[in-house]
């Protein structure tokens, strides 16, 4: 075995898998101890293990509390392997401005999105709920996200995304962000009707939306 | 006039008391309030089999006594017999007995949790799958005690904002019951309880048949329900047979 300790990176995919907070850290650990290539781990065990939480969410074998669950284990080992990640010049999947919109106190749908936004390498930057347009425009004049991410609950609140993308075209940088939106109430209709640049359908699908609209 | 009243059951003691008087002769259906914790698509597949059921007897209109309610109705198509809806976003609008009333309330109170008879007693809900409604005993149970803890911080963390009951009283209430309930519930959380008179008007003119096109959607056979994002709430849109 050499200098090199016993380390099975599979089980760092079933702890996130299972929300096996405890178990994802110790695994992690050991992997880096043995040297275990950090981005190897990622893009072979832990993004794959994200993907089936995904996909038994979207089938519901999964409910919100296994998707927390797992987003916290996946978000616990990203955070060791970070120093490693920035070592190797791997760079973050992208800085994300999120807020549940005016009128809207809301926040379970947003909190989720958020910790699966982490869980996938995002930098995210939670504004909190009943957020004004004119608070998202200042964020994204701060922070310089490539990435807004509205939410809202209640059918009556969601005029108020129409109004935070307005505020974001008048202030003049638009342009230079996507924009997401989603919440139980938001469709893919809704969200062309306003200028949006893609919703999803629910916490599962955050990450690869996400991925997707940033493409080149 | 016949009808079919098609409620959530969350209206039930105000839909009955509106049903025993109208003039109408008015059969009712109620389902559960649990519904709105569904995804919209499937709250809108049970309403649609509620509808298709009393689309085959003799009515003259079938009344969603609904509002748009998280899109639960958005694709909810008339039959052989005309639907009717009112232009609401919830059915805190419907007791309050009109949406410019629930509007400037929702905008000048925030953080508020709305009460009415049927939000004290009628409780069963989806949420037990959904884990939003478990306790601390039944989330140790199902996630062990660590996650548990995690779990519960999270999902309640939402209680945070909010800091008021608001209890509806619709005149129609046996005693006071369901607003000590509420007035207990909130003792509970440390939130304060505004009590406000509720308005009964607009599920009258449900029920009894007036429905002037400013506070109601006649969607017409072979039409759906679709939402509009504007001060209409609702609109129809026929129903195209997609080629190819």
């Amino acid at each position: 075995m050499g200098r090199q300790r016993m380390c099975d990176p599979t089980l760092l995919h079933d702890a996130i898998l299972t929300g096996d907070h405890k178990t994802a850290i110790a695994v992690t650990k050991e992997a880096i101890a043995a040297q275990i290539d950090a981005m190897e781990l990622v893009s072979r065990y832990m993004v794959p293990a994200m993907d089936e939480v995904g996909r038994r969410f979207e089938c519901e074998e999964f409910f919100v509390p296994e998707l927390l669950l797992s987003a916290r284990a996946m978000k616990g080992a990203l955070e060791l392997l970070r120093p490693l990640l920035a070592a190797a010049g791997a760079a973050s999947a992208g800085r994300v401005v999120i807020g549940t919109v005016k009128g809207d106190l809301h926040d379970i749908g947003k909190n989720i999105v958020g910790a699966m936004l982490e869980g996938g390498g995002f930098e995210v930057i939670d504004l909190g709920a009943d957020v004004a347009p004119e608070t998202f425009v200042d964020a994204v004049r701060q922070h310089r996200p490539q990435l807004v991410c509205l939410s809202a609950l209640l059918t009556v609140t969601m005029p108020a995304m129409k109004e935070t993308i307005e505020a974001l075209d008048r202030a003049g940088v638009r342009q230079s962000v996507k924009v997401l939106v989603g919440g139980a109430p938001v469709s893919a209709e809704f969200a062309r009707k306003i200028g949006a640049d893609g919703s999803g359908e629910n916490a599962a699908v955050a990450v690869a939306l996400a991925r997707r609209v940033l493409a080149p | 006039m016949r009808i079919q009243v098609i409620s959530c059951e969350v209206m039930f003691r105000e839909i009955c008391h509106l049903a025993a008087r109208s003039r109408n002769q008015v059969d009712l259906a109620f389902l559960p309030k649990g519904l709105h914790d569904l995804k919209s698509a499937d709250m809108c597949e049970r309403l649609q089999q509620q509808v298709d059921r009393a689309s085959m007897a003799n009515y003259e209109a079938i009344a969603m006594s609904y509002a748009l309610c998280g899109n639960g109705l958005a694709g909810l198509r008339a039959r052989s017999i005309p639907l009717v809806v009112p232009r609401a976003h919830d059915c805190i609008a419907l007791l309050m007995g009109g949406q410019d009333r629930y509007r400037r309330y929702f905008e000048s109170n925030r953080g508020v949790y709305f009460k009415s008879s049927g939000w004290v007693e009628r409780g069963v809900t989806a949420s037990q799958l959904t884990g939003y409604g478990m306790d601390m005993a039944e989330l140790i149970a199902k996630y062990g005690e660590e996650n548990a803890r995690y779990l519960y911080e999270e999902l309640n963390r939402y209680r945070q904002t909010y800091h008021k009951f608001t209890y509806i009283e619709m005149g129609i209430e046996p005693d006071d019951r369901f607003e000590k309930s509420t007035r207990a519930e909130a003792a509970e959380r440390g939130w304060e309880v505004e009590k406000i008179a509720g308005d009964l008007s607009w599920l009258r003119r449900l029920v009894d048949g007036d429905w002037s096109p400013a506070e109601f959607l006649v969607v017409p056979p072979g039409h759906r329900i679709a939402p509009t994002w504007d001060d209409r709430i609702v609109e129809a849109v026929e129903e195209t047979t997609e080629a190819g």
